[in-house]
């Protein structure tokens, strides 16, 4: 019983990593106003890119993780031309995008033969005295490089979202960009450039997702993860700690899975594969039976496109 | 393009001196257009899909598919073709119930994106009765076709509720019930209903009695079904109560509200109707097409469903009309599989690019965009 908690805890990190990444990038977008349901496809984008920067450029596992990041801050740059230049409904440009990155990821990875190739696995830094710990040092050695980097992201956000001028701007514009625009805060570059950086951290979310614990390609592996995403961020109230920590309890209930599996009992598999997705669902119930009668925490613009000469 | 920030700064400058002269000379000048054309509409929305078009033939060429045979594949072959036009009516009648479904739940305001759960769940519930032998030979089909209709439509009550009662996003419950049913799906196809004869995962074959059968050559009584649906849709949302009432929740719900409209009452019954349509899709695809449950047969329905409502602005005849074209696309798609090894996600692809064009181009109908010196 006891080794099975071990490594069902040292497991969680893994799962719990591309939810946190990815809700993190969404709270930066959703914060200026942008609700950005490209995720899914942006993962997509991120993941394979990651594992094509690998095998047919020859980068080590650590600098895909920027080429994934930066092929999906790319893509993104259509959505954001689309819905705030353009100031079509997000949600059917989020949607299109989806379907536009499932087709491209998929086409580009049988022409170029990227599928179902093994890559070789991120870097796990040394640790010294810490990996030498009781049962913290066992979860802490199996952890790779970007893991060290998780909590420092959400501080990081955190601050610059809560914190600093920029994060200031930011909320206005996602909060009331009428206002904002008032006070001489640019609407639509501040908004372009949290799409763009948002969209960087759901590649990256992605990249992680393949390179990171795959180790391979497949078609649509991402299965829902985004839209799980973007479930969390609603769970989070749009905070990044808060996030955090939901990451960390939808991980933990999709890290089981395997885990169960292994241990030998004997389960219904895809029954038990339900299991994120149903209890997303029964998160999101609970949070929205539980703060019926309180205001609505969402950023006051979410999804709607800004046009100034609109008369109101 | 990088003066589109200083969009409707035109009503400053109109006053202002020019203060100094940039190199450029002159600026790009963007209104909100207050009365918005028939014609210029219609331009707009064909120059954006033939843009869609030029897209995907740019990928596609690139992708290894002789510029040269593109034409003669996507449009002499397929259209002019008898056996290909048979398949493209074929193929048509799912994607126009697909397409209906998206179309009328939009028109209420619920993002319906759990057409292929719906769909799963349509076929499941056939499968049931082909599999459980239930009623005379004569009464099979019907029989099968309400299972499918109960059990899809009962998929999309949990949604339509959540959002109804708790404001609980559809999008995102729509799309997760999906992933939902698609493992139910698997669990029952590679376990209990697995076909013994094969052992592959797909139920056993349905009998003779349990397939749609086909009317005159290339007219499957699937296209029966769904014209009879585009009808009664059309008479719904164009000259019925219902459709006037759903008008006034689309335009403004809570004003609806106020009139005395019973705004819950309508949607509940819209989106059940739309998970109905879903699920008789579903139903003509494993009856018609594949004559067995199998464990991908609702792929690509939802994108195309979601992608048709919209291209059809809610119009159940438009509906109708774009998914024969989008039938045209899916026939052109297994030919390019078939002779290019192209495969079936470029047909997802087209379709995304073509929905991105034709989303664009609203800005254009909506605005007028000149060039101000």
């Amino acid at each position: 019983m006891f080794a099975f908690v071990l490594s069902w805890l040292a497991s969680i990190p893994t799962f719990s990593l591309p939810y946190a990444l990815a809700a993190l990038g969404l709270i930066i977008s959703e914060r200026a106003g942008v609700l950005n349901l490209a995720a899914e496809g942006l993962m997509l984008v991120g993941a394979l890119s990651a594992v094509g920067s690998i095998l047919s450029f020859g980068v080590d596992p650590s600098g895909s993780l920027v080429a994934a990041a930066g092929a999906a801050a790319i893509v993104s740059l259509i959505f954001a031309v689309l819905t705030i230049l353009l100031r079509v409904n997000q949600v059917i440009v989020g949607l299109a995008m989806v379907f536009f990155c499932q087709g491209l990821t998929s086409l580009l990875g049988e022409q170029l033969n990227w599928s179902n190739r093994v890559v070789s696995a991120l870097p796990r830094p040394y640790l010294g005295w810490l990996g030498e710990l009781p049962i913290v040092g066992r979860i802490l050695t199996e952890q790779d490089v970007l893991m060290f980097a998780a909590v420092p992201l959400v501080a990081c956000v955190f601050h610059v979202l809560f914190k600093t001028n920029i994060g200031l701007r930011l909320r206005s514009v996602g909060e009331n960009p009428e206002a904002a625009d008032a006070m001489g805060v640019g609407v639509l570059s501040t908004r372009f450039g949290a799409v763009v950086v948002g969209s960087a951290l759901l590649g990256l979310a992605g990249a992680y997702i393949s390179v990171g614990s795959a180790r391979i390609w497949v078609d649509d592996m991402t299965s829902g993860r985004g839209w799980i995403a973007i479930a969390l961020v609603i769970f989070s109230r749009w905070r990044p700690w808060r996030a955090l920590g939901g990451a960390l309890l939808f991980g933990g209930i999709e890290a089981l899975i395997p885990k169960l599996a292994a241990s030998g009992v004997r389960l219904p598999q895809y029954l038990v594969m339900m299991t994120p997705y149903l209890a997303t669902l029964v998160v999101m119930i609970w949070m929205a039976a539980a703060k019926r009668n309180s205001p609505p925490d969402e950023p006051g613009a979410l999804g709607r496109p800004y046009v100034r000469e609109e008369r109101r | 393009m990088h003066d589109m920030t200083n969009v409707g700064k035109s009503h400053q400058s109109d006053i202002a001196p020019v203060a100094k002269k940039r190199w450029y000379r002159g600026r790009l000048s963007v209104e909100v257009r207050r009365e918005i054309g028939g014609w210029h509409q219609a331009a707009m929305l064909a120059g954006s899909v033939l843009m869609g078009l030029i897209l995907s033939g740019c990928i596609l060429v690139a992708a290894g598919v002789p510029a040269t045979s593109l034409v003669q594949e996507m449009l002499y072959s397929t259209l002019l073709d008898a056996t290909n036009l048979r398949t493209v009516l074929f193929q048509a009648s799912p994607l126009i119930l697909v397409g209906l479904s998206a179309a009328i739940a939009f028109q209420v305001r619920f993002w319906n994106l759990g057409i292929e759960g719906q769909m799963i769940f349509g076929g499941l519930g056939a499968t049931f009765v082909s599999l459980f032998d239930l009623g005379p030979d004569y009464a099979r089909l019907p029989l099968m076709a309400l299972a499918a209709i109960l059990a899809g439509t009962a998929w999309a009550v949990l949604p339509t509720l959540l959002k109804l009662k708790l404001n609980v996003n559809e999008i995102i419950s729509t799309l997760l019930l999906n992933y939902v049913a698609l493992d139910l799906l698997f669990h029952l196809v590679y376990g209990a209903w697995k076909d013994p004869k094969d052992g592959f995962p797909h139920s056993a074959l349905y009998r003779a009695s349990e397939l749609l059968p086909v009317l005159a050559s290339g007219i499957s009584s699937a296209l029966v079904i769904a014209a009879f649906a585009t009808a009664t849709l059309a008479y719904l949302t164009i000259w019925s109560r219902a459709g006037i009432y759903m008008r006034f929740i689309e335009a403004n719900p809570s004003v609806a509200r106020a009139v005395g409209i019973p705004v819950q009452r309508v949607i509940l019954v819209v989106v059940l109707l739309s998970g109905a349509l879903a699920s008789l899709a579903g139903f003509v695809i494993v009856s018609g097409q594949e004559g067995r449950l199998t464990q991908s047969f609702f792929r690509g329905y939802g994108v195309s469903g979601v992608l048709i409502g919209f291209l059809a602005r809610n119009n159940p005849i438009a509906a109708a009309a774009v998914a024969m074209l989008m039938g045209v696309l899916f026939v052109a798609g297994q030919n390019l599989q078939v002779f290019y090894s192209i495969p079936q996600a470029m047909v997802q692809l087209i379709q995304a690019l073509i929905v991105i064009c034709v989303a664009s181009s609203d800005f254009l109908i909506r605005h007028r965009v000149s060039w101000v010196r």
